[in-house]
């Protein structure tokens, strides 16, 4: 009889208690949030209006020096035609040969093969936690995505691919753009990033694959070509809506450049590159991967 | 009892009209879904859709101000008949940019992530979610004349004020702003509706 009434009194309590501890782990969880926060609540803010409000009407947006404007609208022109006249029409025509989710697996093959540039500069930006990310993602997706075809680390595992390059790893130390250059096929760079894409070009296992200069620039035009076959027809939405489009992609450029530089999201204690809950090791257990 | 009770009913009656004000996130809520709602409708055709967003989505952004700041300091070098002007053209090209971006849609909903409000300014953190992309967006928000009101979208990191600011400001550098007013007119213009789009949308 007592027994019993201990079991019960066990089970009412464990039921009563669990609402308590949770609400006061939400609490603390709560408070800690804020505590860390308040910095960044009031930078964030102060980073979303301050152009906008501070003086009577805001500030006057110069986003990067721009001294070589007259050859970079030349080759913006010649880039617009050529995306026109020739590469959007092979685009569009690859597109309605090739069927959807074959184009996705090439896009996220060259992805993949790209990744060493991605885990080299996060960990050259001391992110450890996007080192990890990007590592798991290569491992993960050269392996069980069979050659990075495929895409698991996302699309089962819900580890998004975090853009990292040196452009930005400069960047992240202070270093500026420079000015702003328009690059003939590549389109929209600046002295900081175009020197960035260079370094990187180390990294990327394309360039020790022996190929020729002309294999390599058709393997960079495939690319292209797969990825815009896959693009909403973005860029004609802006020629469509801009009143000078140069500007508008100049401006859009610097600060989507800014965003992912993104220095505010860095903390000291970010050592660990198991931390957080980005990491699910049952991706490694077959069975849950064909969801038994 | 019975005054308790009482009370309890008076102090209800005074937070009544708390409640009742919308939360800034309640706003673009609101906004998302009506627009989500026409665009989801199947059996509409895209000129239909433009007709019944169009006018929808105004009452939701605080136009005067976004045009007010998108000219910052050039704003107070402008008279008052250029300030009248550059507002209506920027009424019309901003409506135009947005009704453009009908036919762009092809599925996808709206996660609201984060609700942040200090003063009178709030900051509304969203995720567009389609089968094939994840875009951050961002509402800027100012409480203005009694009610909550978008000010700037962040769509990706790139503010759509600032890359307007930026660009218009280099335009009248340059052109004055009769050049300006000019190339809005124009870019208004070319925006209305075609009948065709401009390229097949099949399988994409």
């Amino acid at each position: 009889m007592l027994l019993r009434f201990l079991v019960i009194f066990l089970l009412f309590s464990t039921v009563f208690a669990t609402p308590l501890v949770a609400a006061e782990s939400r609490v603390t969880g709560k408070a800690n949030l804020e505590g860390s926060q308040t910095d960044s609540f009031d930078k964030d803010f102060a980073e979303a209006f301050d152009r906008d409000f501070l003086g009577p009407n805001g500030h006057q947006e110069k986003l990067i020096p721009d001294p070589l404007e007259g050859w970079n609208r030349g080759v913006f022109w010649f880039n617009d035609k050529l995306y026109f006249y020739l590469v959007k029409p092979v685009a569009r025509g690859y597109r309605y040969t090739v069927p959807k989710p074959a184009r996705t697996s090439v896009k996220n093959f060259f992805s993949n093969l790209a990744a060493p540039i991605r885990v080299a500069n996060a960990l050259l930006q001391f992110k450890f936690k996007d080192f990890g990310n990007e590592l798991y993602r290569f491992i993960v997706n050269s392996t069980l995505g069979i050659g990075g075809l495929f895409d698991p680390a996302d699309s089962i595992a819900g580890i998004k691919r975090r853009d990292k390059d040196f452009g930005l790893t400069m960047g992240y130390y202070g270093i500026g753009h420079g000015f702003y250059l328009v690059l003939p096929i590549v389109g929209p760079s600046s002295l900081r990033d175009a020197t960035g894409s260079v370094v990187d070009s180390f990294f990327d296992p394309a360039k020790y694959a022996d190929l020729g200069t002309v294999e390599y620039l058709g393997v960079q035009t495939f690319k292209t070509i797969n990825w815009l076959s896959l693009d909403p027809d973005t860029y004609e939405g802006v020629i469509r809506d801009a009143l000078d489009p140069y500007l508008f992609i100049r401006a859009a450029y610097v600060q989507r450049r800014m965003a992912m530089v993104g220095r505010s999201d860095y903390t000291v204690d970010m050592l660990n590159i198991f931390d957080g809950t980005d990491f699910d090791f049952d991706i490694v257990n077959p069975l849950r991967w064909l969801g038994i | 009892m019975k005054t308790i009770i009482f009370g309890g009913m008076l102090l209800l009656l005074l937070l009544a009209p708390a409640w009742g004000m919308p939360e800034p996130q309640q706003q673009v809520e609101e906004m998302v879904n009506s627009v989500l709602s026409v665009l989801q409708k199947p059996d509409l055709t895209a000129a239909e859709k433009r007709t019944q967003v169009s006018g929808m989505v105004q009452k939701y952004l605080n136009m005067s101000s976004m045009a007010r700041r998108t000219l910052g300091e050039y704003w107070n070098s402008a008279s008052e008949e250029q300030r009248k002007k550059f507002t209506d053209l920027f009424v019309k090209v901003l409506e135009g940019t947005y009704l453009n971006r009908i036919n762009d849609y092809s599925g996808g909903t709206v996660q609201y992530l984060k609700q942040r409000v200090k003063g009178d300014k709030a900051i509304i953190d969203t995720k567009f979610v389609s089968a094939d992309l994840e875009i951050p967006v961002q509402y800027k928000m100012i409480f203005e004349n009694g009610s909550w009101e978008v000010f700037d979208v962040v769509i990706d990191g790139v503010s759509l004020i600032r890359n307007y600011r930026s660009s218009y400001g280099e335009i009248i550098r340059k052109d004055g702003y009769d050049g300006l007013f000019a190339l809005m007119e124009k870019k208004v213009s070319d925006m209305q509706p075609t009948e065709q789009p401009l390229a097949p949308q099949l399988n994409q």
